[in-house]
């Protein structure tokens, strides 16, 4: 099947598109001290509340991989009125999960509005007290590990990971939930004692998505007055600078079926100027290969794909090729081609004006679900932006130019580490 | 050749078609109403939400996933959707191309008795993916490249649903509780379902299925009314009427238990029929009733699943005859799982005490708003309800202020015990999946 883009462009022509509809603004609101950043969607049943605190992965030591996923899930785990937090939560009509990133582990609540002021109520009260005791860290410790278990059986993560743990110093580049043998060696006085020193609410901030109500400022306030009052010393995130020969990582896995390449550079964040473009980028790379499709085809018959994490700065772009689906080392090949060729001259302005759109498309997908929105805000406060900065990068997209490509491609495509991760034994 | 030629024909007039209607419905100078149908037969439901980044653009048709012939071809309507959104017209750019194109996202859905074809996209788009995708289906291209596209795709969804073990459970369960109809008839291929189909199979199922009397258009998330403008037609044709139910027989005494059968997956499925969409009560009730039984953390069956090494799901479907209420058990344990499970499900045939009672309905409420989120899950709510003929009981339909929660809030322990009992009350229809590879080994 070929592509006839003369008759593409008459048809798109006649098809006049509707305005873009105006993006609702956040508002700021202050919580006595704490920061809240409202974006009501009164459309939606639900109101999302989701808090940030200072207490990421960059905060683990040598000797802590894991600690933060292992206190945020003994938060979860806490007993409250006789019952589990998370069970708590679950049985009054709401939903509480957490994440854990470089710089950041946010808790997220989910209810009806008139609900949700209880429920932060209680969520409050596990935060200000988490119980670190054995039974309870057994308890986070089993949440955990099957969550591991899930990251460990998909390659395209396995080798985000390794690529993390290359690129990123210290804490930011450990695994985000640990090991089954890092969560071990973390007892109650370990975890205590991470919770003691990072969980502070003058690091923290509250973002509200939703529909908003009342109650909705006094719920968040309950969650950022559950954390001590201080705040810790600033670190940026350190990493080791990619060099001109790729450093390769192998790893075999048991769980693994297809034998995976990925690629990891270093990429801009959120904010940065080349953020933009690096996005024009990837659509590009994530486009090799592929075949004419009638529907969006899941990861797993895929050729080749990509993950950036933007949610940490210096950001990193990882780019897979399926061993499954093409020779590992023919795309692999075609992807420095590709890397190179863009760095070498400008592409083609209707090149640039179809992946320009793409890209667009793509971002606009990124953060659709109450957690994806909550997060899109505070990802942005977070870098220092504007909490509506996220918002903006659809007209940056479209205003992206073959010497802005070539820029990016030259400055963060051409140095790369390489993971591959094959089936263990006879590859099941 | 004689099919690219049709195919540029039909699509050619399809276009015209679609010049023709611009302007047309936004003449009139009035806002278009919340739902109604156009002048061309096709049903609509347009729920916009400017808040939102995307918008989604669906199109639902009653139509049996194996087809309309009396021998049944499992997954045919799956094949048929995703053939036209591969097939290239006279534009030069198949659906599927154009999605992709905008960053989007487009997903065919396979049902016993529906197929759903969305896209998700930039809200800048959402026009022009009403005009590319009503234009391709109701006057739909079929080519021999488009239809090896479609075979790939449809094999690969039926490879992933098969590893599934809910999802190739529920399909098995379909005969062992209809003596016929569209969920005896199964939607997940073998990889023999497709022998002997070419594209003029393809295309007469299309042209009967995805008609514009048979579509229901959904329109969500960032979307103008003024989409509807753009909406194409079929050529030539007066506007007709939808397709009818197809006939479905319920068996009269469940098939002989367990019925065995192979597959990629093993675990074990139990399942009861339920009531049509028309009883709203009773239906809300068993909704009501899965989720008391089987949701994450707070199920009665989930907390009695514990630690061992089992998963069980499950939930009732609506359907417009009779709905139905499966259950899969898989894992190590999952044998020993049964009786557990069984006896959990025989419990709430009595009434629930009614603290434990608000609070699953807390719980239930909750998790059922929670699945209309984004343009994608609120348009499936208004496409399924509305394909099986009742799209007034949409849960998204009027939020929580709507019918069906307020059916939600006048549930009584009382009566969803009544609901249980009536349709649980008795011994399931029971299959055991097991893995092909072992059972020829055992026999």
């Amino acid at each position: 099947m070929s592509r006839s883009p003369a008759v593409f462009a008459t048809v798109l022509a006649l098809l006049a598109p509707l305005a873009a509809q105006a993006a609702p603004a956040t508002d700021v609101v202050d919580l006595g001290g704490t920061r809240a950043y409202v974006r009501a969607d009164a459309a939606v049943a639900l109101t999302g509340i989701e808090l940030f605190v200072r207490a990421g992965l960059d905060r683990e030591t040598d000797h802590q991989n894991g600690a933060a996923a292992l206190v945020a899930e003994t938060v979860l785990q806490t007993p409250v009125d006789g019952v589990p937090l998370v069970e708590a939560v679950d049985a009054r009509g709401g939903s509480l999960t957490f994440a854990v990133a470089a710089q950041y582990v946010r808790f997220y609540l989910e209810a009806q509005p008139d609900n949700i002021a209880p429920l932060a109520d209680l969520v409050a009260r596990a935060l200000h007290a988490p119980s670190f005791d054995p039974t309870t860290l057994a308890a986070a410790r089993g949440e955990l590990g099957d969550r591991i278990a899930d990251t460990e059986s998909d390659p395209r993560l396995v080798g985000l990971e390794m690529l993390r743990a290359s690129y990123y110093r210290d804490g930011a580049g450990t695994p985000a939930l640990g090991t089954a043998a890092s969560l071990l060696q973390l007892g109650p006085a370990d975890t205590r004692a991470f919770y003691t020193q990072w969980y502070l609410r003058g690091d923290a901030f509250v973002t509200v998505v939703g529909r908003t109500g009342t109650t909705v400022p006094s719920a968040g306030r309950a969650l950022a007055d559950a954390l001590p009052a201080g705040t810790a010393p600033a670190a940026a995130i350190a990493v080791r600078p990619l060099t001109a020969q790729p450093k390769r990582m192998v790893t075999h896995r048991g769980d693994v079926y297809s034998p995976y390449i990925v690629i990891g550079f270093g990429a801009p964040a959120l904010g940065d100027p080349d953020f933009p473009a690096a996005l024009v980028m990837r659509s590009m790379l994530s486009d090799l290969f592929r075949q004419d499709e009638a529907t969006t085809r899941p990861s797993v018959f895929r050729p080749v794909g990509s993950i950036y994490d933007y949610d940490v700065d210096p950001a990193q772009l990882a780019l897979w090729v399926n061993g499954g689906q093409i020779d590992p080392s023919v795309g692999v090949a075609a992807l420095d081609a590709l890397v190179k060729a863009a760095a070498s001259r400008p592409l083609e302005s209707a090149v640039l004006a179809r992946y320009r759109q793409r890209a667009r498309g793509e971002w606009a997908l990124e953060s659709l679900s109450l957690d994806e929105r909550a997060w899109s805000i505070g990802n942005a406060v977070a870098h220092g932006l504007n909490a509506d900065a996220a918002d903006q990068v659809g007209a940056a997209i479209d205003k992206v130019t073959p010497s802005d490509v070539e820029r990016v491609a030259k400055k963060w495509f051409q140095r790369f580490d390489v993971a591959l991760v094959l089936p263990r034994g006879d590859g099941g | 050749m004689r099919h690219a030629g049709f195919a540029t024909r039909a699509a050619l007039v399809a276009a015209l078609l679609v010049s023709a209607l611009a302007g047309g419905v936004r003449a009139q100078g009035t806002a278009p109403l919340p739902s109604g149908t156009l002048p061309s037969g096709v049903a609509y439901q347009l729920r916009p939400d400017p808040s939102q980044d995307a918008a989604a653009v669906a199109l639902w048709y009653r139509a049996p996933a194996a087809g309309f012939a009396p021998a049944p071809v499992p997954g045919f309507s799956g094949l048929a959707a995703d053939t036209v959104a591969a097939s290239v017209g006279v534009t030069g750019t198949s659906l599927g191309q154009l999605v992709n194109g905008f960053g989007g996202v487009l997903s065919v859905a396979v049902y016993p008795d529906s197929v759903s074809i969305t896209a998700v996209v930039p809200p800048d788009h959402a026009a022009a993916v009403v005009r590319a995708m009503t234009a391709a289906y109701f006057a739909p291209v079929v080519t021999e490249d488009g239809l090896a596209i479609g075979l790939r795709e449809t094999g690969q969804d039926a490879l992933v649903r098969s590893f599934d073990p809910s999802e190739a459970i529920e399909d098995a369960l379909g005969p062992t509780l209809f003596a016929s109809g569209p969920l005896h008839d199964r939607t997940i291929p073998t990889p023999g379902s497709f022998k002997g189909l070419g594209v003029a199979e393809v295309r007469a199922f299309a042209e009967r299925a995805f008609r514009p009397s048979n579509a229901i258009l959904v329109l969500t998330g960032a979307v103008d009314g003024g989409a509807l403008t753009g909406v194409a037609s079929r050529p030539g044709a007066a506007p007709g009427a939808s397709e009818a139910p197809a006939p479905e027989i319920v068996r009269s005494t469940p098939a002989p238990s367990p019925v065995p059968v192979t597959g990629n997956a093993t675990g074990i499925g139990l399942g009861w029929v339920g009531p049509p969409i028309a009883d709203e009560e009773s239906a809300t009730a068993l909704d009501f009733l899965a989720d008391v039984l089987f949701a994450p953390r707070t199920g009665l069956v989930t907390k009695a699943v514990g630690d061992r090494k089992a998963s069980v799901s499950g939930k009732f479907v609506t359907y417009h005859t009779a709905g139905v209420f499966l259950v899969t058990i898989s894992g190590d344990d999952a044998a020993a799982m049964q009786p557990i499970v069984e006896k959990t499900i025989d419990r709430v045939t009595r009434p629930l005490a009614p603290a434990a009672f608000g609070a699953a309905r807390s719980g239930f409420v909750y998790r059922l708003l929670g699945d209309m989120e984004t343009p994608a899950e609120i348009a499936d709510t208004y496409g399924w309800y509305a394909v099986e003929g009742d799209a007034a009981y949409a849960p998204a339909e009027g939020g929580t202020d709507g019918r069906y929660f307020a059916l939600a809030s006048g549930l009584t322990p009382q009566a969803v015990a009544r609901a249980a009992a009536r349709y649980l009350g008795h011994p399931p229809s029971t299959v055991t999946l097991v893995k092909a590879q072992a059972a020829e080994t055992r026999s």
